[in-house]
């Protein structure tokens, strides 16, 4: 992110539709609301997770089984890196003749940054190359699962009552039933109504609640062991932090037992408007590809404003700015600069006097940066004052801007209206013509610190 | 996992469970035996860059983008969800901030758009881990330690002890123990400089680093007669000689560029003392317990000394719990606690789980019952009232307080 003060994105910055003023480069924009999202007001949703090693892609529900891990690649438990199955030969009794021996390939896992292998930990070589390395297993998990059970009976118990209460307010007119002489009928009706809650009432009443797994609570404990008042501390054989919590479960205190990891999986992100929950930015589904199924970017669908030339800016005189502006759409577009509302006077430190012809900018066309020698100056009738120069899809125009304050940046802001052909709308076969919506986006340009 | 208990539940996907502590953050899905990751309580903010640490705000706006960015972490590099399909569980400590708890719920349900949150008090949740409805639990963390007892599923609020003693503690006099008399070697000089010399080497992930490889908690026959010994030293103590007991052989400690740091033996073993010394209160970490048994009301007493629980991250230390067993014994014949203390015999339970974790497994269980839809606070109650119901604030408990809606009753 430092990035963002060298090379100035954050000079020109718009107004989100949440309030808050970003670059355009991080704003996208929704086709149905015509509103720009920043990042804070798009909702995230986790896509295909994929192996960062293998490039494997999973589903969501296989990723659940998995609890996000690769079944193939393993992680150094001692330095994170990527470890990789090395296989050698060991010789082996032959299985018919028991005095000739022949040679078999097992696999073992080494790390090539840090030289551990799984023979350091004591887990055997493998005779297969992949899916034959066994899993750690915990020896609390019985107990963990007796109290999950104990638990979801007491839970059932609970929920029971609660559903038999809500039957059992209806019984509070039971008693006006004897004034009335009604009270053979309310008895049936109570009979109906038991045998409707009876699925209920059946395991609930007495909800057999087996004795809870006490837990033994311990008289002595272990102390620590003599030897480390005496023996020296070999500093390598203990783990550290970080190796310790790669392996929550078990968080080995000793080197020998640090056994190796899956590799966790990453996601890609795609985002979703939250107003209309159409999605504005989706990626591939393979992870090896950079690209996106849908890539509603601000940057493909709003003019961009750039600084071109600064002058020296004094205090209280009037000097000129050059700003340019990108088409990037596919059509010609019609630009209208405004004044902005005073409300925005908190980010403006100086006046600005913009031009008050329309601008007009010409539609983007990629084979154009091939072709040589088309004069533009002619269709168009610009205003050289206020155009300085027009080239395929951008102009640049001049300003007026006059800081009203000494010292600081020179800030200022503008309302910037354009008209937006809506593809989206244009359904096919019925409405052939696409919507031509009028939008307005409020801009922010910092010129930069006054000289004096 | 039997097959058909897979579609049962499949309906309702597991909860996250989140326990975010002041060093280090437990976040996992219900129903497993252990968290999915522990990762440290720290974020690089999107917009400038740095690394800040999630309990360091300077206003609710700034703890806003904090824990907005520090949830994005976890959830897209850690846990891999959808925020929206499942329910949230969090642990935190009864003395955590309202601000705090205010400022995560509107995170978690304006910004991530959960669909319900349960906002637990770790010392209760912890029973669940072992099936005991009443316990004297005690959370040894990193910036205090916190005692709660709990009776049939109820913590007994007017006994809560607390000390800031805890991990960062145990760092700041590491470092100022190193600084004073550690020496420092380097590859290329033969001659030992002083650790002062090399200024700011020494810092948080070192010290940690040196706490959890090579420090130790001693027990209470040695830390006596290093204590009579000290004293006699400085010429407070009783006429009969005690010799200091040999102390452990000390540790080289490489530090970066090639410097490697001469730890004495004596700083392994006296650091974590600083947890047992009694201050000018009398207050240590063993006093805790018997403070919290004596605000509660005598019937309890006994059950509750014979359901202690210790879990938290400082409990890791080696020797930690059974040093504290020993101090417990000794300090019931000091006078103070002799004449109104009853109880003779102490019993601390093993959860199925690492100390760092207790918490966060107790949440876990929690988690996986179906009633948890019940407890919870849902989105659109969040919509409508904006409060989450506060222990500490009378305005916001209309019905029911939260104590007795968590308690289980048989």
């Amino acid at each position: 992110m430092a990035t963002f003060k060298r090379i100035g994105i954050d000079r020109v910055l718009l107004r989100c539709s949440c309030g808050s003023r970003t670059p355009l480069c991080r704003l996208y924009f929704c086709r149905h609301c015509l509103k720009l999202r920043c990042g804070e007001c798009v909702s995230h949703e986790v896509d295909p997770h994929y192996c960062p090693n293998c490039l494997e892609t999973i589903t969501g529900a296989e990723a659940k089984l998995k609890k996000n891990r690769c079944a193939n690649c393993f992680d150094c438990p001692s330095c994170k890196h990527t470890l990789s199955t090395r296989a050698t030969s060991q010789a082996v009794p032959d299985p018919d003749d028991p005095s000739k021996t022949t040679p078999k390939k097992v696999y073992y896992l080494a790390c090539g940054f840090c030289r551990w292998t799984s023979r350091d930990v004591g887990i055997k070589d493998q005779p297969v190359a992949t899916g034959g390395w066994a899993e750690q297993e915990n020896s609390d998990f019985k107990r963990i699962t007796t109290l999950l059970e104990y638990y979801r009976q007491l839970a059932q118990k609970e929920k029971v009552e609660k559903e038999r209460k809500k039957y059992t307010r209806r019984r509070g007119y039971l008693h006006f039933s004897d004034k009335y002489g009604l009270a053979s009928v309310v008895a049936k009706r109570r009979v109906g109504m038991l045998s409707m809650s009876s699925l209920s009432l059946k395991e609930g009443d007495e909800v057999k609640v087996s004795d809870a797994p006490a837990a033994d609570p311990a008289c002595e404990l272990e102390p620590i062991s003599q030897a480390v008042y005496t023996e020296p501390l070999v500093l390598e054989k203990v783990t550290t932090i970080s190796q310790r919590l790669a392996n929550p479960e078990f968080q080995p205190t000793n080197r020998d037992d640090l056994y190796p990891k899956h590799k966790h999986m990453l996601i890609k992100r795609s985002l979703r408007c939250r107003e209309c929950e159409h999605n504005l930015s989706k990626s591939d589904f393979n992870p090896s590809s950079i690209k996106f199924k849908i890539q509603l970017v601000a940057i493909h669908h709003v003019p961009e404003i750039r600084i071109m030339t600064v002058p020296n800016l004094s205090f209280q005189k009037e000097s000129q700015v050059v700003l340019t502006l990108f088409n990037p759409v596919g059509n010609m577009t019609h630009l209208n600069l405004l004044p902005s509302d005073p409300e925005e006077s908190d980010w403006d430190t100086a006046t600005i006097e913009l031009p008050t012809c329309d601008l007009v900018l010409a539609a983007r066309d990629d084979a154009s940066e091939f072709d040589e020698g088309v004069d533009q100056q002619q269709e168009f009738n610009d205003d050289s004052s206020v155009i300085t120069f027009r080239k395929a899809n951008k102009i640049g125009f001049g300003v007026k801007v006059t800081p009203q304050k000494a010292v600081g940046e020179v800030k200022v802001s503008f309302l910037m209206k354009y008209d937006y052909k809506n593809m989206t709308t244009a359904l096919p076969g019925e409405n052939k013509e696409p919507q031509t919506d009028i939008l307005q986006h409020c801009v922010y340009v910092n010129l930069g610190p006054v000289t004096s | 996992m039997p097959l058909f208990e897979g579609i049962a539940y499949g309906t309702e996907k597991n909860a996250v469970i989140i326990d975010i502590g002041k060093a280090y953050t437990k976040c996992g899905f219900s129903g497993e035996t252990s968290p999915r990751c522990i990762i440290a309580s720290e974020v690089k903010r999107q917009k400038s860059g740095l690394i800040v640490k999630v309990c360091s705000y300077s206003s609710s706006e700034d703890l806003y983008g904090i824990l907005v960015d520090f949830l994005h972490t976890i959830y897209f590099r850690h846990l891999l969800v959808n925020s929206r399909d499942r329910r949230v569980v969090i642990c935190e400590s009864i003395l955590c901030p309202s601000l705090f708890r205010d400022t995560l719920a509107k995170v978690l349900f304006k910004h991530y758009e959960v669909p319900s949150v349960l906002f637990a008090p770790s010392h209760l949740v912890a029973l669940f881990t072992l099936g005991a409805s009443s316990g004297l639990v005690m959370d040894a963390g990193y910036s205090e330690t916190l005692v709660l007892p709990i009776y049939e599923g109820i913590p007994l609020l007017k006994a809560w002890q607390a000390v800031p003693l805890g991990g960062q503690v145990l760092h700041r006099h590491l470092e100022s123990e190193l600084l004073e008399t550690a020496v420092v070697h380097s590859d290329d000089s033969v001659e030992a400089k002083p650790l002062s010399s090399l200024g700011g080497s020494l810092n948080e992930k070192i010290l940690e680093d040196i706490k959890v490889r090579c420090c130790f908690v001693t027990d209470l026959t040695r830390a006596k007669r290093i204590q009579t010994a000290r004293l006699q030293e400085s010429g407070l103590g009783t006429a009969a000689s005690t010799e200091l007991p040999a102390p452990p052989p000390s540790v080289e400690y490489p530090l970066d560029g090639g410097n490697i740091l001469h730890i004495d033996g004596k700083i392994r073993e006296n650091t974590c003392e600083i947890l047992f010394e009694q201050d000018n209160e009398e207050r240590s970490v063993a006093t805790l317990l018997l403070e919290a048994i004596l605000q509660c009301p005598v019937d309890v007493r006994k059950t509750l000394a014979e359901n202690i629980v210790i879990m938290g991250g400082t409990a890791m230390l080696p020797g930690f719990k059974h040093r504290l067993l020993a101090e417990l014994y000794d300090l019931i014949e000091k006078p103070k606690y002799k004449e109104d203390l009853a109880v003779k015999t102490f019993k601390v339970h093993e959860p199925p789980s690492k100390e760092n974790y207790t918490a966060w497994l107790g949440g876990a269980i929690f988690g996986t019952l179906d009633i948890l839809s019940l407890r919870s606070i849902s989105r659109e109650t969040y919509r409508e009232t904006g409060v989450i119901p506060d222990w500490s604030s009378l305005a916001s408990s209309g019905e029911v307080s939260k104590e007795e809606k968590l308690g289980l009753k048989r």
